[in-house]
C-alpha cells in the first residue's frame, strides 16, 4: 500500500482534473456535429456530378444549420474561457502546435466558408431573404461556383471533425485522450452525428434514404473504431491501461462511466438494426414517399445516434481528466 | 551565479526601523502619468506564532503586511521562518479577531456580548477586583497565562497582592524536563534547548517530533544533521516525520519508554560504553545508579516495550560508539504520565553517562553573559497575606506555577477561595485537561477576564473581553535569546493596532491606574521601558530597532574546554546522577520503572501531537493556516481499521473510557501507527461560534483527556492516559 | 544566461509546509490556491515503512508542452530560460493546464493560467526564491546549472539525480536526489 498524503493542492488539478466541463462537451459535440453536417451536404451536393449547377441543391438548409449549430457551439467554448476579453491576442499570432490556436483560427475559417456554402445553394426563389444587397449580390456570383465551394466545405468539415479529436489528443498528459485513434473515433462519429442530421432535418425522402444508407456505414466503423480505442489502450503501458479503467469499473464514483459505455454500445446498435431494418423495407426499390411510421422511425434511429456521440464526448472528456500519468 | 541572503540585510539595514511612518513613494519625471509605485519597508520584529520566538522581518507595503521572512541574523530563525512564522499575517487579518472590549450579557459561558469602551470594561474589571479583594483578599485573583503578555499581567497581579499564576509551560509542556535537568545538572537545558543538534552524529528523538513540532532552528539543524548523516533513532508508537529520517524507528509500547532508557543504561554500563574520564570527573552516584539498572535487562525491557531486545542493544551500542555526540533529545512537552520527571531523570542520566553535556553534539553550554536585571518598576510588591496555593503541594514545582493546583483550590476553595480569574494568552480550555473542571471551576467565580486576540474557547466564557492587539502591533519586553551566543532580540509594531485593541503593556498599565497602582507603572509608553532598559545594558536602542537582534557573540562558550569548565549548581557541585535531593524528599534517588496502565482489549490510547502548520488552538482559524490544514484526523492503524471495516477519510466519532463524546472527525487509515493507539493533532474543534473556521471543526483531544495523572515530584501533568473506542458518525 | 535549476533533496525535506505559505504570500497567490505542494509518500507496512517527503512545482520543463498548448504565446519561455506566463495575454482556455503533466497550473480566481515563476521577480534582484530562502530542512536548493562550481552542478553531479516522470519526455529543470539511494539499488 502506497500512503499519500499532499498539502497545497489546487482543486482544479487534485485529486483529478476538473479543468473542462459541459462546455467543452458541448462544443466539441456541436462543433462535430456541424462537421459531419458540412460532410454530408457537400457529398450531397457534389454525388450528381451531371446535373446543372441550379438544381444541384440538394441539401440546402444543412449548411444553414451547419453553420448555426458551429457559432452556438463556438459560444461555449467562449464560455469556457477564464479571460475572454483576452481572445484578441488570439488573433495576434498563430501556434502551429497549439490546438487552441488552430481552433481559434480554424472556427472562423469553416464558418466562412459555411457562409459561402450558404450563399451558392441558397434557391433563387429564396434569395430574397437575404435581404442585404450586397449579400444577394455575391449570392448570385457564388452560384456557379457551387461545386468547389462544395469541395472547400468537404474539406472543412473533415478539418473540423478531426479537430475536435486531435484537441483532446494533443494532450501527452492525458493518457486517455492521448491517442490518434481518439481522432479518428471523433471523426467518425461527427461524420454519423452530421448524416443522422442530415436525416432528420430533410425534406426529401431520397435524402433521408441516402444518409440512413450512408450512416450505417459510418456506425459500423465508429463501434470498430470505439473497440479498438479501448484495446489500444488497453494493451498499452500502465497509466493507459489505468485511463480506461472508470468504463470497466462498478465503484460507485466511476459507475456512471460504465453506464456511459454500455448505453453507447445499446443506442448506437439498435440504431443500427433499426437502419438495417428500413434497408430492408425497401430493399425493392423506393417509392418516393414514406409513412408518418417510417419517418417517425428513421427520426428515432438518428436521435439514437445523436444521443450515442453526446454521451461518447462526455464521457471521454470527464473520463479523461480523472486519470493522469503520474499515480496521483 | 550566487544568491546570498546578504542582500536582504543590506534593504533591511538601510529601511528597517522607520515603523509605521508613512509609506515612500517613487515619484519620477519618467513614471509621469503612471501610478506612483509604493516602495516597501522591511521592518525587523519577533515572532509570537509560538515560543520560539524567531527573528522577523516584515514587508510593509502601502501600510499593508504582505510578506513576513526570517531575519538572518538572529539565530532562532537564521533567515528562515515557518509556516506558521510566515502565517502571521493570516492572524493579523483574520475577520473573526476580537475589535473592541466586550462584556458579558448573559450568563457565563453563554457567549452574549455587549461591545463597550475601554473605559468602561477597565472600570468594570477594577471594580470587581477591589470587591473581591475587599471579600476574600487579593490572592483570591488569580491569574492563567501564556505568551508575553505574561509580563504585565504577573506584575500586576503581583502589585496588587497576590502571588496565584500559573502557566501551562510547566505542569502541561516542559516542567517535567526543567525540573528533571535542574535536579541532574542544576540547570534547565533551556528554551531554545541548547541541543547541538547540528554536530550530532546519534540523534535520539523520544517522542519529540520534530518537523511536525516545527521550532525552527532546532528543525534547521535537525535536517542539517540528517544531511550530514547523522544516525536518528526515533522512540515513538507513531511513524512520525522525523521515524521516516530515521535508521531506527522504535514503535514503543506507549508509557513505557522508562523501562527502555533503564535498559539502554544497563546495556551502556554493563558493556563500559560510557564516558569512563567524564563521568569520573564530573558526577556523581555512578555505582549506585549502576547497581539500580541491574534488573533492567534489554530481554526484560523488550516484554515492557514491545521493542526487540537486539535493537536495544545495537542502538545502545552505537550510542556508546559515537559518544559523546549524542543527543539524547531532553524532549519539550514532556507532560505524559505520572513519572515524567523520573523518565526524564533517565534521560539526563544518559545523556551524562555518554559525556554528552557540554560536548559537541551533545548540549551545549549557556553562554556566559550576565545582564543587570531591569524590572517594570522599582516599587516592591506587597506581601501576600496568605500562602501562595499554585504549586500544590509538589517539593519540585517550579516558579510557573501549576494550572491545576489553581483548578484545584478554585473547586475546593481550600485553604481558600478563589474568586476571580484572569486568563491572558492561554485558551484555559484546549490547554488544560479535563474540562468538566475547568467549567466547574469557572462558575465559582465572581469575575473571569480574559485578555486575548481571538475568540477562542476560554475567551467566549469571559465576562469581560479584552482585546490585545498582536504581535505585528505591538511593542513587547525584550528577548533575551540564549542560544550558542547571547543576544537581544527586540518586538516592535509593524503596523498601527487595527480596530480598538491595545497592547497588553497598555492594558495592565490602564488597569493599574485603575487600582491605584499607577506607582508600579512608572513610563509613559513601553518603548520608554525599552529605551531605559536598553541604555542600562549599554545597548544602543536604535541600532536594535534597525536590525531586530543584537547578539554577544563573545559570550559563546559552548563545549567544555581546559578554560571553560562548567559549573553544576546542584548541591553536590556535580551531576547527581544519583539525587540526594530526591531521596531527601521521598521520591527515588534514582530511576526506577512503574507500570502503567494498559487500554483493555477494544480500546486505544489516545496520544497526540503537533501539524507543522498549526500552533495549538491559537491558529485553527487562521485563514492563512487553515487552509494547509482545516481540521485534524485521527490517525487509526490500517489493520484495525481494515477489521472494523473503517473506510478511509469517513467521519468516525471518538468516545472515552468516561463516555465522552468527540466531536466528528475523519479517520485517516495509515500503516504508521501501533494498533493499540489513535493519533490526534492537539488543539482542534472550536467550541466557540465566533470563529468562523474553526468551529466544530476536527475533534478535541483535550474533550477527551477527562483523567490525567499528576508526577508526585513536581506536580507536572500526564495526558496521554486516556482510552477511547471509535464508533461511526451518525 | 545562467540555466536555473531547482534541485530537491527528499531526504533534507522535514514536511514543514514553509515553503508553501511563503510562495503564496511572497507571489499574492489568492486563497485556496497553491504553486507549490509538499507531497508526503509512505511505503510498507508497520513497522517497515519508508517515508520521502518532497516538494514539487512547476519544473520549468525544456520541452514543455504548456508552452506548446497555449494559443496566444500567454505561456512562453523567458530569455533566461524559464516558463512564464504573460497574464495580459491569458485567455484563460486552461489547455495549458491540461497540457502540463506535472499539475503544476492552476487557474485564477481571475481566470488567468498561473503557476511558479521560479520567483523571477527575486531572481532579478538577486535573491533565491522564496521557497527556497526559506526552506528549513535546506531541501531546496537553487542555482545556475551552467556554472559548473554551484552546489545545484555539484548536487546533481554527486548524486543521481531523477526528475519526475522522465518518460513524459519534457526535460524538467526540477531535479530530485535521495543521498540515502544513491548509486545504491
Ligand atoms: N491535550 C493537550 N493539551 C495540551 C497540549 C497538547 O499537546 N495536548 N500541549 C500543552 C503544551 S506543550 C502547551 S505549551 C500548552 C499551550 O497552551 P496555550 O498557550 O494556552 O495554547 P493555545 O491553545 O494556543 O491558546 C492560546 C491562547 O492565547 C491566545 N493568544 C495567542 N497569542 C496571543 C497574544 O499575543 N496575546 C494575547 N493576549 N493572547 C494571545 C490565543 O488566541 C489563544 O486563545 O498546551 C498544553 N496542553
Ligand atoms: N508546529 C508546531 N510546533 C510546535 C508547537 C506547535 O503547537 N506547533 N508547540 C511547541 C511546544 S510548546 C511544544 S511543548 C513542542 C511539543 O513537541 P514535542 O516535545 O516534540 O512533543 P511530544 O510530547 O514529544 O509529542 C509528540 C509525539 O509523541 C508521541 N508519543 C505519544 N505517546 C508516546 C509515548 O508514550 N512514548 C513516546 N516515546 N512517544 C509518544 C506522539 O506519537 C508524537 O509523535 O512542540 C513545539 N513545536
Ligand atoms: S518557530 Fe515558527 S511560529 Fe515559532 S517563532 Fe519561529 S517562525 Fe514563529
Ligand atoms: S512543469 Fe508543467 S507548467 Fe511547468 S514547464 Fe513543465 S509542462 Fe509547463
Ligand atoms: S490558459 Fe492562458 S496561458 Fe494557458 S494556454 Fe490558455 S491562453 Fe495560454
Ligand atoms: S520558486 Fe517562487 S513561485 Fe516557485 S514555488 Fe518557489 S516561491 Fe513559489
Ligand atoms: S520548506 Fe523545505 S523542508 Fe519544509 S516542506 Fe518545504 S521543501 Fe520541505
Ligand atoms: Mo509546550
Amino acid at each position: 500500500m502506497i500512503e499519500l498524503s499532499i498539502t497545497g493542492t489546487n482543486a482544479i488539478t487534485f485529486p483529478h482534473l476538473e479543468v473542462w466541463d459541459w462546455r467543452i462537451v458541448i462544443y466539441l459535440f456541436l462543433g462535430g456535429l456541424s462537421a459531419g453536417m458540412l460532410v454530408m451536404c457537400s457529398i450531397a451536393n457534389l454525388r450528381i456530378p451531371k446535373q446543372p449547377v441550379e438544381e444541384l441543391a440538394q441539401c440546402v438548409r444543412a449548411p444553414f444549420i451547419a453553420f448555426i449549430i458551429l457559432s452556438v457551439g463556438a459560444q461555449f467554448i467562449i464560455l469556457d474561457l477564464g479571460a475572454p476579453f483576452n481572445l484578441y491576442w488570439g488573433y495576434l499570432t498563430f501556434q502551429p502546435l497549439s490546438l487552441m490556436s488552430w481552433g481559434t483560427w480554424g472556427v472562423p475559417a469553416v464558418l466562412f466558408a459555411n457562409a459561402l456554402y450558404i450563399l451558392a445553394v441558397i434557391p433563387n426563389e429564396q434569395r430574397h431573404r437575404l435581404r442585404f444587397p450586397f449579400l444577394i449580390k455575391i449570392s448570385e456570383k457564388l452560384v456557379p461556383k457551387m461545386r468547389p465551394i462544395a469541395k472547400l466545405n468537404f474539406a472543412m468539415g473533415i478539418f473540423l471533425g478531426i479537430y475536435t479529436g486531435v484537441l483532446l489528443s494533443s494532450f501527452a498528459a492525458i493518457p486517455l485522450w492521448n491517442n490518434a485513434t481518439l481522432s479518428i473515433l471523433f471523426l467518425v462519429s461527427a461524420l454519423s452525428s452530421g448524416a443522422a442530421m442530415i436525416v432528420i432535418i430533410a425534406k426529401k425522402a431520397e435524402i433521408k434514404f441516402l444518409f440512413t444508407k450512408i450512416d450505417i456505414w459510418l456506425i459500423v466503423a465508429e463501434l470498430v473504431v470505439i473497440a479498438l480505442f479501448f484495446y489500444g489502450l488497453y494493451t498499452s503501458t500502465a497509466p493507459y491501461k489505468r485511463a480506461i479503467e472508470p468504463f470497466f469499473s462498478l465503484t460507485s464514483e466511476h459507475f456512471i462511466f460504465t453506464i456511459a459505455l454500455i448505453s453507447i454500445f445499446l443506442l448506437l446498435p439498435l440504431a443500427l438494426r433499426i437502419k438495417l431494418g428500413e434497408l430492408k423495407e425497401f430493399e425493392d426499390g423506393f417509392h418516393g414517399e414514406f409513412t408518418r411510421a417510417q419517418i417517425f422511425r428513421m427520426n428515432f434511429a438518428a436521435i439514437l445516434v445523436l444521443t450515442g456521440t453526446l454521451i461518447l464526448r462526455a464521457a471521454i472528456v470527464y473520463a479523461g481528466q480523472l486519470t493522469k500519468l503520474s499515480f496521483y | 551565479m550566487s544568491i546570498t541572503r546578504r542582500d536582504f540585510l543590506k534593504i533591511a539595514a538601510v529601511t528597517g526601523g522607520v515603523a509605521v511612518a508613512g509609506t515612500p513613494v517613487v515619484k519620477s519625471v519618467l513614471a509621469l502619468g503612471k501610478k506612483p509605485v509604493s516602495l516597501p519597508q522591511y521592518v525587523p520584529t519577533t515572532c509570537e506564532m509560538c515560543f520560539w520566538r524567531c527573528g522577523v522581518i516584515a514587508k510593509v507595503v502601502d501600510g499593508k503586511v504582505v510578506k513576513l521572512d526570517g531575519n538572518p541574523i538572529h539565530p532562532n530563525s537564521r533567515g528562515k521562518l515557518c509556516a506558521r512564522g510566515h502565517g502571521g499575517i493570516g492572524l493579523l487579518y483574520d475577520p473573526d479577531r476580537l475589535k473592541t472590549p466586550l462584556i458579558n450579557t448573559g450568563s457565563r459561558g453563554e457567549g452574549k456580548f455587549k461591545k463597550v469602551s475601554w473605559d468602561e470594561a477597565l472600570g468594570y474589571v477594577a471594580d470587581k477586583m477591589e470587591k473581591i479583594k475587599e471579600k476574600y483578599g487579593a490572592e483570591s485573583i488569580a491569574l492563567l497565562t501564556h505568551g508575553t503578555i505574561s509580563t504585565y499581567f504577573i506584575h500586576l497581579l503581583q502589585a496588587f497582592g497576590s502571588p496565584n499564576f500559573a502557566f501551562p509551560s510547566f505542569a502541561l509542556c516542559r516542567g517535567a524536563r526543567d525540573t528533571a535537568f535542574e535536579i541532574t545538572f542544576g540547570e534547565a537545558v533551556g528554551n531554545p534547548e541548547r541541543v547541538d543538534i547540528q554536530n550530532s552524529k546519534v540523534i535520539v528523538l523520544i517522542g519529540s517530533h520534530l518537523g511536525e513540532n516545527a521550532h525552527n532552528s532546532q528543525c534547521q539543524e535537525f535536517a542539517e544533521a540528517v544531511g550530514k548523516g547523522a544516525i536518528v533513532i526515533v522512540v515513538d508508537p507513531r511513524f512520525s516525520t522525523a521515524a521516516g529520517k530515521a535508521k531506527y524507528w522504535l514503535p514503543i509500547k506507549p508509557a513505557t519508554d522508562l523501562a527502555l532508557l533503564l535498559s539502554w543504561i544497563n546495556v551502556i554500563i554493563n558493556e563500559g560504553l560510557y564516558d569512563k574520564e567524564y563521568v569520573a570527573k564530573y558526577t556523581v552516584g555512578f555505582n549506585e545508579v549502576a547497581s539500580a539498572v541491574k534488573e533492567y535487562t534489554p530481554e526484560w525491557a523488550e516484554k515492557e516495550t514491545d521493542i526487540p531486545a537486539s535493537l536495544i542493544i545495537e542502538t545502545a551500542r552505537l550510542m556508546g560508539k559515537n559518544k559523546p555526540s549524542v543527543l539524547i533529545h531532553p524532549g519539550r512537552h514532556t507532560a505524559w504520565y505520572s513519572d515524567n520527571v523520573q523518565r526524564q531523570r533517565a534521560v539526563a542520566i544518559l545523556t551524562a553517562l555518554l559525556g554528552a553535556y557540554g560536548r559537541p553534539g551533545g548540549i551545549y553550554l549557556n553562554p556566559k553573559k550576565k545582564l543587570e536585571p531591569v524590572f517594570l518598576s522599582d516599587k516592591d510588591y506587597p506581601d501576600h497575606q496568605k500562602p501562595e496555593i499554585h504549586k500544590g503541594n509538589y517539593p519540585f514545582a517550579g516558579e510557573e506555577g501549576l494550572t491545576h493546583a489553581i483548578v484545584k483550590t478554585t473547586l475546593t476553595e481550600q485553604p481558600y477561595p478563589i474568586k476571580g480569574w484572569f486568563t491572558t494568552g492561554i485558551n484555559i480550555i484546549k490547554a488544560m485537561p479535563n474540562q468538566r473542571d475547568t467549567l466547574k471551576a469557572i462558575q465559582k467565580l465572581e469575575l473571569l477576564v480574559a485578555v486575548d486576540m481571538m475568540p477562542y474557547d476560554g475567551v467566549i466564557l469571559a465576562d469581560v473581553v479584552l482585546p490585545e492587539c498582536t504581535y505585528l502591533e505591538r511593542h513587547d519586553d525584550l528577548f533575551t535569546v540564549k542560544e550558542r551566543a547571547f543576544g537581544i532580540s527586540i518586538r516592535q509594531p509593524v503596523v498601527q493596532p487595527m480596530y480598538d485593541t491595545k497592547p497588553g503593556w497598555w492594558i495592565a498599565k490602564e488597569l493599574g491606574k485603575r487600582l491605584g497602582l499607577e506607582d508600579h507603572f512608572p513610563w509613559n509608553t513601553f518603548e520608554d521601558f525599552l529605551k531605559m532598559k536598553c541604555e542600562t545594558w549599554g545597548i544602543d536602542y536604535s541600532e536594535l530597532t534597525k536590525k531586530g537582534y543584537i547578539s554577544f557573540p563573545e559570550s559563546e562558550k559552548p563545549y567544555i574546554s581546559a578554560d571553560n569548565e562548567p559549573k553544576f549548581k546542584t548541591p553536590s557541585g556535580k551531576i547527581e546522577l544519583y539525587s540526594k535531593e530526591l531521596k531527601d524528599k521521598g521520591f527515588d534517588p534514582v530511576p526506577k520503572y512503574t507500570r502503567h496502565e494498559q487500554p483493555p482489549e477494544g480500546w486505544f490510547r489516545l496520544i497526540y501531537g503537533r501539524s507543522p502548520v498549526h500552533t495549538f488552538s491559537r491558529t485553527t482559524n487562521n485563514p492563512s493556516l487553515w487552509e494547509l490544514m482545516e481540521e485534524n484526523t485521527a490517525w487509526v492503524n490500517a489493520k484495525v481499521a481494515k477489521r472494523k471495516g473503517l473506510k478511509n477519510g469517513e467521519y468516525i466519532v471518538l468516545i472515552n473510557q468516561d463516555g465522552v463524546k468527540s466531536n466528528k472527525v475523519r479517520i485517516k487509515i495509515t500503516e504508521r501507527i501501533r494498533p493499540d493507539c489513535i493519533y490526534l493533532v492537539h488543539g482542534f474543534s472550536s467550541t466557540s461560534k465566533l470563529l468562523r473556521k474553526a468551529y466544530l471543526r476536527g475533534a478535541d483531544d483535550q474533550q477527551l483527556i477527562t483523567r490525567y495523572d499528576i508526577d508526585p515530584i513536581a506536580g507536572t501533568v500526564g495526558m496521554r492516559v486516556n482510552f477511547v473506542k471509535i464508533a461511526k458518525e451518525v | 544566461m545562467p540555466r536555473y535549476v531547482m534541485v530537491i533533496d527528499v531526504e533534507r525535506c522535514i514536511g514543514c509546509m514553509a515553503c508553501v505559505i511563503a510562495c503564496k504570500k511572497e507571489n499574492g497567490v489568492a486563497d485556496g490556491y497553491f504553486r507549490t505542494r509538499v507531497v508526503e509518500e509512505v511505503r510498507g507496512e508497520f513497522p517497515y515503512l519508508r517515508m520521502e517527503q518532497r516538494s514539487e512545482l512547476c519544473n520549468h520543463c525544456e520541452i514543455a508542452p504548456c508552452i506548446d498548448a497555449c494559443p496566444t504565446r500567454a505561456s512562453h519561455r523567458a530569455k533566461d530560460g524559464t516558463v512564464q506566463i504573460e497574464k495580459k495575454k491569458c485567455i484563460g482556455c486552461k489547455a495549458c493546464i491540461l497540457a502540463c503533466p506535472y499539475d503544476a497550473r492552476y487557474s485564477t480566481p481571475e481566470g488567468v493560467a498561473d503557476k511558479c515563476s521560479f520567483c523571477e521577480h527575486r531572481l532579478k534582484e538577486g535573491k533565491s526564491p522564496a521557497c527556497v530562502e526559506t526552506c528549513l530542512g535546506h531541501s531546496r536548493i537553487f542555482g545556475d546549472l551552467d556554472d559548473p562550481n554551484s552546489e545545484v552542478s555539484q548536487l546533481i553531479k554527486k548524486y543521481d539525480a531523477s526528475v519526475r516522470l522522465e518518460f513524459a519526455g519534457t526535460r524538467p529543470r526540477v531535479f530530485y536526489i535521495n543521498k540515502k539511494f544513491a548509486g545504491g539499488l
